[in-house]
This record gives structure tokens, sequence and C-alpha cells, in this order.
């Protein structure tokens, strides 16, 4: 367990660093949370607030490996794009612009996530094109482990928590692995701390 | 599954897989591509509700609630032991939805859904009288046995209105 949480450390460090850069302001990280959720308790971590998620499915060595999601409130995700595209109102609806915006900062972030990951692990997970919803994140997330390859009783998430106090930007990084993919990640992490 | 007179109007909620039979305001949120499903008897002033998100059971049988063709029976089966008739049954649903279409590595699960909701109703002889389903966005939905069998469905950016 120790290593899995390193694996997510190292990809949300990743992705909290290219979040800085792109807002040109320190990013907070929370110490990353690997959740075990049975589905039937989901609402419980995962409310119907509305919000803006990013997904990208895990492909490459693994195809169909799992789901990356940039997660942010509707509220952060307006601070977020204004602060990007230079605007100032926070009461705002999105329009296309602030979509281009969110799908950008997802890609980027996704993307420094799983090249972090991908090297300590020693093979390639690539990030599917994006897909934003905007919308109850609950709904989202159980479409999301509704397809996934396996019928589940419970998911792993991997959270971590990324704040720009500066903006009052809140917004978590997640990634949902399918149960193959967590088996390839627990056989590479003992290979690497045990090498024979 | 009966319960002492509900203390307050705080719904039960109603969980992925979950199921819940009674008098007492039941809500299942954020419904994407899952099925929120509602039996009110309109004799006896009590109903089910079930939190259904896959078709089919494939043979499980530890979560009946979690798939619509186990689930169906499951709630026609409680309502009988606590004495309802199926002609006083009023069906309702919603849900249903697809949200990610690029991911449509697995077909429409929420159409399906829909779909083995019906055909499962049908093999018992029951119809649906209304239903909120398809589309993309995600729905919260509440039934209410107090009230008349209401039940209620709400999306993101909207307030509840009833079907």
């Amino acid at each position: 367990m120790d290593a899995m949480q390193e694996l997510g450390n190292i990809g949300a460090a990743h992705a909290a660093t290219t979040l800085s850069q792109m807002l040109s302001s320190p990013v907070e990280m929370s110490v990353p949370k690997i959740k075990v959720v049975d589905v039937a308790q989901l609402g419980s971590h995962i409310g119907e607030e509305s919000a803006a998620l990013v997904v990208f499915e895990l492909q490459g060595e693994i195809p169909h490996g799992g789901y990356i999601i940039f997660y942010i409130s509707r509220k952060s995700a307006v601070y977020l794009t204004n602060t990007m595209l230079g605007l100032t109102d926070p009461d705002r609806p999105l329009n296309e612009m602030d979509e281009s915006a969110l799908l950008e900062v997802g890609n980027i972030m996704a993307s420094a996530f799983l090249d972090a990951t991908a090297e300590l692990l020693g093979f390639i997970m690539l990030p599917s094109p994006p897909v934003l919803t905007i919308d109850m994140a609950h709904a989202a997330m159980q479409s999301l482990i509704a397809q996934m390859q396996e019928d589940i009783d419970e998911v792993m998430l991997f959270s971590t928590e990324l704040v720009c106090a500066e903006h009052k930007i809140d917004s978590d990084i997640i990634m949902m692995p399918e149960t193959s993919t967590l088996k390839t990640f627990v056989e590479r992490l003992e290979n690497l701390m045990n090498p024979s | 599954m009966t319960e002492p007179a509900p203390q307050s109007k705080l719904p039960v909620m109603i969980g992925i897989g979950e199921y819940h039979v009674g008098s007492v305001p039941m809500m299942a949120i954020g419904l994407g591509s899952c099925i929120g499903l509602t039996i009110y008897d309109k004799d006896r002033h009590i109903g089910a509700m079930v939190h259904i998100m896959l078709p089919e059971s494939s043979g499980r049988s530890d979560r009946p609630g979690k798939y619509a063709d186990t689930a169906v029976p499951l709630l026609l089966n409680k309502l009988t032991e606590m004495g309802c008739r199926k002609a006083s049954l009023v069906v309702k649903m919603a849900g249903g939805a697809c949200m990610f279409e690029y991911f449509g590595n697995n077909l429409n699960i929420g159409e399906r859904n829909a779909e083995k909701v019906r055909a499962i109703l049908t093999e018992n002889h029951l119809r649906i009288v209304a239903e909120e389903v398809g589309g993309k966005s995600g729905r919260t939905v509440a039934f209410y046995p107090d009230e008349g069998g209401k039940v209620t469905v709400r999306s993101a950016d909207g307030a509840a209105h009833e079907i």
C-alpha cells in the first residue's frame, strides 16, 4: 500500500506542478489518498453538486485501463478559467472558451500524472482524448463505474486535492484503475522493490 | 423492512444497488446511466425504490438491487410479501442517461438498463406509467409514498419537477 501511495504521490505532484505553472501561482497539494469505495457508498464521497470533470481513459500498454479524472467544482472552474483568460466575473456562466480551457488544463495535468507514474512503473500509460462534462459529479462518476470492464462492487480511487489559494481554486485529480490495471501496478511495484 | 413512523422528512438515501420498501420519502442522487425505479401501491400508500446500475446480473445474487433483471422481481416480491396486489401498483422510472458517448466501448448502458427494466416489467404484466430516461444529463430522483406516490426529478441546473 505504501508503494501505491507513492505512485499516486508522484503522479499528483507532477500534475500540481503543471497546474502551478499554468496559473503562475503556488498550488498546494494534499496528501494523496487511496480510497476503496463501495459503489453503494459512492454518494458519501462524491455528491450531486455541479462540477466539471475532464475524463480520460487510460490507454497504452493496458488498453481500457481505467480512468483519470480532473475534477473541479463549478465555482472553482470559473475561477480557474477567469485566471487563465484574464477575466474577473465569478458569477458568469461557463461558455465554449471555458470548456476549451478546462479541456486544456485537464489534458496537461493528466499527461503529467501519467508520464510520472509510467516512468516509475516502466510501462506506457497514455490518456485518451479528453471528454468534458459539467453536470452532477455523482452521475458522471457512476456512469464511468458502470462502463468499467468488470462488474465491480468496490472502486479504488487515487485522489489528491490541488488547491490554489490565491485564485480560490479547489480541484482534485483522481485515478480510477480497472482491477486488471491494479494487479499490473502491484506486480510492477513488487518487482521494483524486490528485484530478483 | 417495515419501519417506525418517520421522525422527519429526511429521505432515505438509496445508494447504487440498494433498495428500500416503506412509506418514508426515498431518494437516489446523481443518476447517470443508473436507473431509479419506483413502484407505488395506490391502495396501501407504500412503495419501493431501487437504484439499478447494470442490466444483467449474469447469475450473481448477492446484490439483487444492482441489476435490472434481479431488481424488478426483488421489488415485486417485497411488495407482494407486504400484501400488495399487482393491479394497484404504479411504476415510474428515471435515469438511464448517456453522459460519455466517447467511451462507448460498452454500448449505451443507460439505454440497456431502461430496456431491461421495461422487458422484465412486461414479463410481469406491468407497465411504466411515467418515465424520464435517456439524454446526456444526470438526475436526482425522489419518491414520496406518503404523498400519493409522487416522484420528482431534478437535474444539475434545474428545479425538481414531478413526473
